[in-house]
């Protein structure tokens, strides 16, 4: 096998289905329709350790539970970033700080940040699909000296879509060799930037794969995702060295439910995150 | 050691204090496991039933934990334990061999499912051998010997008008200890069961790595109704939802069986579903039987009862699935996990 060396199916826990009753501490609001909260214990700790890209079952008792990537997460907090797409999704978003909520977790694999030690890193990212990425992100410049040259690749249909406006044009631009592109999808009053697809926008830019040494990371919806993987593929990288995560239908969270199987795989237990080479040697309907 | 046939029902009544036992019976014209005590009649002539005993281990509903929600709106777990000590008695080799599967599914790989550990550890097992089989059985093919089942608690051999009585684990010694009224010293000769349906499982499972986009399943899912009968009946299927239920300040969060031939099974908010098509639902569920649990617990998850062959209202058949993947002309490929 090449390219970057991903752990599955590595997650463990005690009783599993049960929820701890958190609070939600401080929400944001991102876009119109995509809020972060923060969760803290009732008794104001952290609920769980986790890796940069695990998961978490966060949800309301009396609604349901929905599976979440932890987008950022401190000493103190993990956070969520939920849009609001249907029934439990609608009803976190009706929260106030101070409300409880359940929460159970952490699941699934970690983003492969030991194996991307000393590569260039390229984020590809559309309109939701940037809080998963972003632990990844944070986590590279947190330890920037162990990275090479950064690139954050995203896009959205609005400007009102785009989260994390305050990062993507004021922090991260000022990082030490990191580049943010941002493009959307068709013209907006408010934007002045670039258009473009994702794919097509991608390739403008003209990064290659600099001889196997840089890494891209893809996170958006299928279309953006099989788009996005073609113009890779056709700049020259190998599908080892592109990684995505992957979403599916899910209720367990651990393996056992059996819904969010990519052949023999479990996305839950076993992902979210693969690269495109694994993922080519599934039987997938994914 | 053997156990008279006359002397079941006293054996029975013995073991029935201060324990659930559940029976192979018909219960309203279906034939199932069924607690017994009056009015159940044990059916021990049915060679399987058409509703397999997992629901003793994974109820078809069940609840995991109530919720309150006082005054304030705040939340109050509590828990819920249903599990309590039961006996399965006259269960089949076939469906012991399912519970082999299900252990794997729920106890390991990093996440142990309670639900499923508690109910387990307080099942008693005493698997009754096949002396002869129903058409639609082919357990032998899928490794399934119909007189025995190396991890019952207790195996009772069919020898005609006797069972030679194996305890095959300390629970099942401890059980048989309190036996000595019913069974006594001596051996006999296990019958012979005679299977008349068999299918030929070599190289399947590797010839299956080359098959996914093939014709077949085509072929096979374009009558299917996704009804979702093969999976209810099945003794490996384990799928689940999870759900709640809320009156006033009162909630339970319970699971309940769910089935993989459902569209809405892998239905995505915004309405993207991975699997929209029977083709692809009837090509995951046979994938998951005769190759993905394979590769990834190392048995088959199909243990040839023959209840989805014999309930399956258009009698999709999965005997004939594997003949056909027999007869393709496909290179085998042994992929380790
Ligand atoms: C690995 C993974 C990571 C995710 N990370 C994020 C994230 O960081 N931010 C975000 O906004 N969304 C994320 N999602 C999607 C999120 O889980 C769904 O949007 C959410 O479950 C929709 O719930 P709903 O009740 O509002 O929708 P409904 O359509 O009402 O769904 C009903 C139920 O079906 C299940 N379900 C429906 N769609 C999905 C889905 N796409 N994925 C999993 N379960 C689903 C849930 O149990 C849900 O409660 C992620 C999904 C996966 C699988
Ligand atoms: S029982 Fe037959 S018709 Fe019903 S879902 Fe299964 S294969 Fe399809
Ligand atoms: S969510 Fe249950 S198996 Fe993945």
């Amino acid at each position: 096998m090449s390219g970057i060396e991903i752990s599955h199916g590595c997650a463990k826990g005690e009783r599993p289905l049960i929820p701890q009753v958190c609070r939600v501490v401080e929400i944001t609001q991102e876009t119109p329709d995509v809020k972060s909260f923060r969760l803290q214990t009732l008794d104001g700790k952290k609920p769980f350790d986790c890796m940069p890209g695990q998961l978490g079952m966060f949800g309301l008792l009396a609604y349901g539970e929905c599976m979440f990537v932890v987008s950022a997460q401190s000493d103190e907090w993990v956070q969520f970033t939920v849009k609001k797409v249907g029934l439990v999704t609608e009803q976190l978003h009706a929260l106030c700080v101070g409300d409880e909520v359940s929460l159970r977790g952490p699941y699934g694999n970690w983003w492969p940040t030991e194996g991307c030690k000393g590569k260039d890193m390229l984020f590809i990212a559309g309109g939701i699909g940037l809080p998963p990425v972003r632990s990844f992100l944070l986590y590279c410049l947190e330890h920037r000296e162990d990275f090479g040259r950064i690139d954050l690749v995203y896009s959205g249909s609005k400007y009102d879509d785009l989260v994390f406006k305050e990062q993507l044009f004021e922090i991260w631009p000022n990082e030490p060799d990191m580049h943010v592109h941002v493009s959307l999808y068709r013209e907006d009053p408010q934007w002045s930037g670039d258009i473009g697809y994702t794919a097509p926008y991608l390739e403008t830019l003209d990064l290659g794969p600099e001889d196997g040494n840089r890494v891209a990371v893809i996170c958006g919806g299928p279309s953006l995702s099989r788009t996005c993987r073609e113009s890779l593929v056709k700049a020259g990288f190998d599908e080892g060295n592109i990684i995505t995560t992957l979403e599916m239908r899910m209720k367990c969270g651990v393996g056992k439910c059996g819904r969010c199987n990519m052949g023999g795989h479990f996305i839950c237990l076993d992902g979210p995150i693969f690269t495109l080479e694994e993922i080519g040697r599934m039987h997938s309907d994914v | 050691m053997i156990l008279n046939k006359k002397n079941l029902t006293p054996l029975l009544e013995s073991m029935a204090a201060g324990r659930d036992v559940f029976v192979p019976a018909r219960v309203d014209g279906v034939a199932k496991f069924a607690l017994f005590g009056e009015g159940v009649e044990c059916a021990f002539d049915l060679v399987n039933t058409t509703m397999p005993p997992k629901d003793l281990l994974f109820p078809q509903t069940q609840k995991m934990y109530h919720f309150d929600v006082d005054a304030n709106g705040n939340y109050r777990i509590r828990e819920y334990d249903e599990s309590r000590e039961q006996v399965v008695f006259g269960i089949r080799p076939c469906d012991m061999r399912s519970i082999v599967c299900l252990d794997e599914v729920f106890l390991t790989k990093g996440f142990v499912d309670e639900f499923y550990a508690n109910a387990r550890e307080k099942l008693l097992t005493v698997c009754i051998g096949c002396a002869s089989a129903a058409e639609t059985c082919f357990c032998e093919s899928m490794g399934v010997d119909p007189q025995a089942a190396p991890n019952a608690d207790i195996m009772l051999q069919d020898c005609g008008e006797v069972y030679r009585v194996l305890a095959q684990t300390p629970k099942g010694e401890a059980e048989v200890a309190n036996w000595a009224a019913f069974v006594e010293e001596g051996d006999a000769e296990p019958v012979a069961c005679e299977l008349s349906l068999a299918v030929d499982m070599d190289g399947v499972v590797d010839k299956l790595e080359g098959l996914y986009d093939h014709p077949i399943w085509e072929n096979l899912s374009i009558k299917c109704l996704n009804c979702g009968t093969c999976t209810y009946v099945c003794p490996t299927c384990h799928c689940f939802d999870i759900s709640q239920d809320m009156r006033r300040k009162d909630g339970v969060r319970f699971r309940c069986w769910d089935s993989c031939m459902f569209s809405e099974y892998t239905m995505m908010a915004g309405g993207h579903n991975p699997r929209p098509e029977k083709l692809e639902r009837v090509r995951n569920r046979f994938m998951h039987k005769l190759n993905f649990f394979e590769r990834r617990y190392g048995m088959s998850l199909c243990v040839g009862c023959g209840r989805c062959v014999e309930k399956c209202p258009v009698a999709l058949d999965i005997t004939r699935l594997i003949d056909d993947i027999g007869a393709c002309d496909v290179v085998p490929v042994a992929q380790a996990e």
